[in-house]
């Protein structure tokens, strides 16, 4: 299945966006329904039983995103230096306007001095809206979940 | 026979030179007790290895055969429950040639087998088959091979205890007045029993391990450090009162445990469920149905006004309102901080909605949670400064009340809960010398 050249530039905005603390702009690639997930201890835990890291429906997003923008969430205050790289881009399926795909990503994140290496898979669930791409679902699976991990108060 | 230590001269040097009476003044502490690795060594040595330690709660392993693989202190233990039924605390190194049994943080298993020469062990540490037993002569004295347990376990309402020491307080005189606040999570299940069974947030901190106890219980800090939240999401932030002229009231429990009564709080303002981020009682029909029926209507509701514990318990407990969080330290300048949302056995209602409140509140991605963190690393990196030496623990020192009940009480943003730590602490530190 090749992947429609929209898709991955749809995932590398996110991701810069991301990097550069664009918050409004990240927040508004959400849809209404959105999950923003990143699992703890296991890829395949059920959210009904087993705690996340991240669990935000669409109104915790906001919230997240609200508090970053206080410029008072000490935990991103000063906000984390980051870039990451996304690869191994696949498209999973395509069904009508919803679209599956993932991805890899490897995050350098410098912050007081302390250079922290993020890496894991991202599983993007996207749909295609008024001829352009929003994110209903990301689900980040950290290949260091089941092991202790520093703040994760930026956006990954 | 006492067990010949394992450590360098020096340390032993630069711990026989600790003066806690020095370090410790009522109103101030001194910045070595956060930065020095000889106060570290020593706290192993001496809190860690002689006192209760909280390992675990029964309910992560539920059935024989399950085991989990704890800490204290620095040393690796697996909390296992045998086929009669008790919970066992081992050290998690073969007794052949020192390699780790368990390694994942949890399993079920009929053995627990050594990866290295295949020695498999009971769930109570007994020595059960050794490959190539001709190898060995009459000598060999299996029974004598088995993990090695910890000499003293305990148990209060699931919640596992454990002492590197043969002798010393029972639990119960350990636990005190602490014993009320684990009631007190117990008591919001309809079944009396709380299970720990969702799984753990883990974060790495870079500070010392009694940075985050104290903060745990400090009710001063929070407009500051958790402003952010108070802005972003008032409903999800101001479910309690953090006014200094809050009627909740922060206490020493004796024994090195403190608490911030929230209850107070609640009771105040006289509604049900405030804790559980102020929903309607309308919301959880089986939930309250379950209470009313399981303790009656009037006890019932006092129970679901009063809601969790906020209360620290000596040294490494945090009985965090709707989680529990474990403190292991790692070093003088490093901890690993374990958290889990309480699950409530016949609280099932409740229970998913807890499971997002403890993601939202206190992971590592958590609103509040990771600027708590901050600032105890942000204070940990200036420990080393030279000046001042002292931290300050002075404040409502002159208007706390000694209670005829023997607790300390003073006002939500007073530092008693602090100097209630801290008096424990010298008390078992100093004892060492």
């Amino acid at each position: 299945m090749s992947i429609d050249s929209s898709i991955v530039e749809f995932i590398y905005r996110e991701a810069r966006l991301q990097d550069e603390h664009r918050y409004e702009e990240w927040e508004a690639l959400w849809t209404d329904d959105a999950l923003y997930w990143v699992p703890a201890n296991d890829d395949n835990a059920d959210p009904t039983r087993q705690v996340s890291y991240i669990y935000d429906n669409r109104s915790r997003i906001a919230s997240r995103i609200q508090q970053l923008k206080t410029g008072q969430r000490h935990a991103q205050s000063p906000a984390s230096r980051m870039r990451r790289v996304v690869s191994n881009i696949e498209l999973e399926s395509e069904d009508g306007a919803d679209v599956r795909a993932a991805a890899n990503f490897l995050l350098i994140e410098v912050r007081h001095g302390e250079q922290n290496v993020w890496c894991g898979r991202t599983l993007y669930r996207l749909r295609r809206e008024d001829g352009g791409l929003r994110m209903q679902q990301k689900k980040v699976l950290l290949v260091n979940n089941a092991e202790p991990i520093r703040n994760l108060a930026f956006l990954i | 026979m006492s067990a010949i230590p394992i450590h360098t001269e020096a340390e032993a040097f630069a711990r026989s030179s600790l003066d806690y009476d020095r370090l410790i003044e009522n109103d101030r502490v001194h910045a070595s007790l956060y930065a020095d690795p000889a106060v570290f060594h020593d706290e192993l040595a001496t809190m860690y290895a002689t006192g209760w330690v909280y390992v675990g709660h029964a309910s992560e392993v539920p059935q024989p055969g399950d085991y989990a693989t704890k800490a204290v202190g620095l040393q690796s233990v697996i909390m296992a429950r045998h086929t009669d039924g008790k919970v066992y605390v081992l050290h998690n190194r073969c007794t052949h040639r020192s390699s780790q049994v368990c390694h994942e943080p949890a399993g079920h298993g009929d053995r627990l087998t050594c990866p290295y020469h295949g020695w498999s062990f009971a769930m109570n540490g007994e020595l059960k088959t050794v490959p190539g037993p001709g190898g060995y002569d009459q000598s060999f004295d299996k029974a004598a091979l088995g993990l090695v347990p910890l000499p003293r376990v305990g148990e209060y309402r699931g919640f596992v205890f454990a002492s590197l020491a043969a002798t010393g307080v029972s639990l119960d005189e350990h636990l005190g007045r602490a014993k009320e606040s684990i009631d007190m999570i117990c008591n919001l299940s309809p079944q009396g029993e709380i299970e720990l069974s969702a799984g753990w947030m883990k974060t790495r901190i870079r500070a010392n391990w009694k940075m985050i106890v104290e903060n745990q219980v400090d009710g001063y800090h929070a407009p500051f450090v958790h402003g952010s939240l108070m802005r972003a999401n008032r409903r999800f932030a101001t479910v309690r009162d953090r006014r200094e002229s809050s009627p909740a009231r922060v206490r020493d429990l004796g024994n090195g445990h403190s608490e911030i009564d929230h209850a107070t709080d609640y009771r105040d303002k006289g509604t049900t469920l405030r804790w559980s981020g102020n929903i309607e009682e309308s919301r959880l029909p089986r939930y309250v149905a379950a209470m009313n029926a399981a303790y009656g209507p009037d006890e019932a509701r006092r129970r679901m006004i009063d809601g969790p514990p906020h209360t620290a318990i000596f040294p490494n407990l945090f009985l965090a309102e709707m989680a529990i969080m474990v403190v292991q330290p790692i070093s003088e300048k490093e901890t690993i901080h374990w958290t889990t949302p309480v699950m409530l056995k016949g609280g099932e209602e409740l229970n998913e909605r807890t499971l997002r409140r403890g993601e939202g509140a206190v992971g590592p991605a958590g609103f509040i949670i990771a600027d708590d963190i901050e600032v105890s690393e942000r204070a940990q990196k200036s420990i080393n400064n030279l000046h001042p030496e002292w931290l300050v623990l002075k404040r409502g020192l002159h208007t706390e009340e000694l209670q005829p009940d023997g607790t300390r009480t003073a006002g939500l943003m007073d530092e008693t809960t602090q100097r209630a730590f801290w008096r424990q602490y010298k008390k078992v530190m100093g004892a060492g010398k």
